[in-house]
């Protein structure tokens, strides 16, 4: 176990060292992709907190009282478009930003 | 590269004659003119052929309408009349009967769209953000036209001040800038949604090409039936809040 611990570790310290050798070189490292992703992976786990959160109420709700499934859907629906709207957003940046 | 859809080509051939002339009339050569000249693209030719359908159904329901035997098509727009105008009822409350039109032909022009995607070779309408564009800014113009027409220009302007007249000042920048807001997010997360759920159709095909994609065909039926819905939803708690009396 210890010793693939330091292989991940000598493999990760690699991973890395890659943008060092790519110095030598004239080819400049776009940090573009890098940034998406971490954009969208923020703002995608986010939207889930939030989404889970709000339909965890709803459920919760409509255990509590059965009667008002009318009306409670349609917040649930609204709320939870509201939400991933904000994502939906970060998703746009990302495709305008990067080409 | 010639456009395989035949409506688009046809549009294309009887607009461009029109279009160059009145370039020229202006005073651009032949030559440019041709080509500044807009062309029409699969986009528009789809959503014509859903709004000729739409207006198709419509008349035919109008045409064929009967007390005693209501035929398909009737009851079909009986159902959707109903449920969208007890939505309606719930949500804009006493009157909301003169705004029902506007929402259904909303949804029902949102829905079709964005169902078109579901066919092959067919990109759905509202993946291009011009569509949802198009639709927001209708709905923002129409959803203050009501709220002045319901309240008046000086009633429907103590709307944007808030309820103390000492921050009106600053009240009323954020307002505006919160109304302007609705267009873009009504517009991105219609187009967004829909650009999306191709996307992951696109991408699981690239990864396997057999049977799985079809998991997120319905994927995309559940995406936009819910964005049509949403979209309705907004327009609906817009007008709402627009014509809404202040007690």
């Amino acid at each position: 176990m210890r010793k693939l611990q330091y292989v991940f570790m000598a493999l990760a310290a690699l991973c890395f060292a890659m943008p060092a050798f790519a110095d030598g070189g004239s080819t400049a490292i776009s940090l573009v992709p890098i940034g998406a992703g971490i954009g969208m992976a923020l703002a995608a786990g986010l939207c889930g907190l939030g989404q889970g959160k709000a339909t965890a109420s709803a459920c919760e709700a409509l255990a509590r009282n059965p009667g008002a499934r009318g009306g409670l859907m349609i917040f649930l629906v609204l709320g939870l478009a509201l939400i991933e709207s904000l994502t939906l957003f970060t998703l746009v940046i990302i495709l305008i930003k990067v080409k | 590269m010639p456009e395989t859809f035949i409506l688009v080509r046809l549009l294309n051939s009887l607009l461009m004659d029109v279009e160059v002339r009145a370039f020229q009339l202006i005073g651009a050569n032949p030559a440019e003119a041709a080509e500044k000249a807009v062309k029409v693209n699969q986009t528009l030719g789809w959503e014509l052929v859903v709004g000729g359908g739409l207006i198709l159904f419509f008349l035919l329901v109008r045409l064929t309408l009967s007390v005693e035997k209501p035929n398909s098509a009737q009851q079909i727009a009986e159902l959707i009349h109903t449920q969208i105008g007890d939505l309606a009822e719930q949500i804009i409350g006493h009157g909301s009967e003169r705004y029902q039109s506007w929402v259904i032909c909303i949804f029902l022009f949102v829905l079709l769209n964005n169902l078109l995607g579901l066919i092959p070779g067919i990109p759905a309408p509202t993946t291009s953000p011009w569509v949802p564009l198009g639709l927001a800014v209708p709905t923002f113009l129409f959803y203050n036209f009501q709220g002045v027409r319901e309240q008046g220009i000086i009633g429907y302007a103590k709307h944007f001040c808030g309820p103390i007249w000492w921050v009106a000042w600053l009240i009323l920048p954020i307002e505006i800038v919160s109304h302007l807001a609705r267009i873009m997010s009504l517009t991105i997360r219609l187009y967004a949604n829909m650009f999306a759920s191709d996307m992951v159709t696109l991408g699981f095909f690239s990864l396997i090409p057999v049977g799985v994609p079809a998991i997120f065909l319905g994927l995309h039926v559940f995406v936009s039936i819910i964005q049509a819905f949403v979209f309705m939803l907004l327009t609906m708690i817009y007008l709402s809040l627009a014509v809404a009396k202040e007690h």
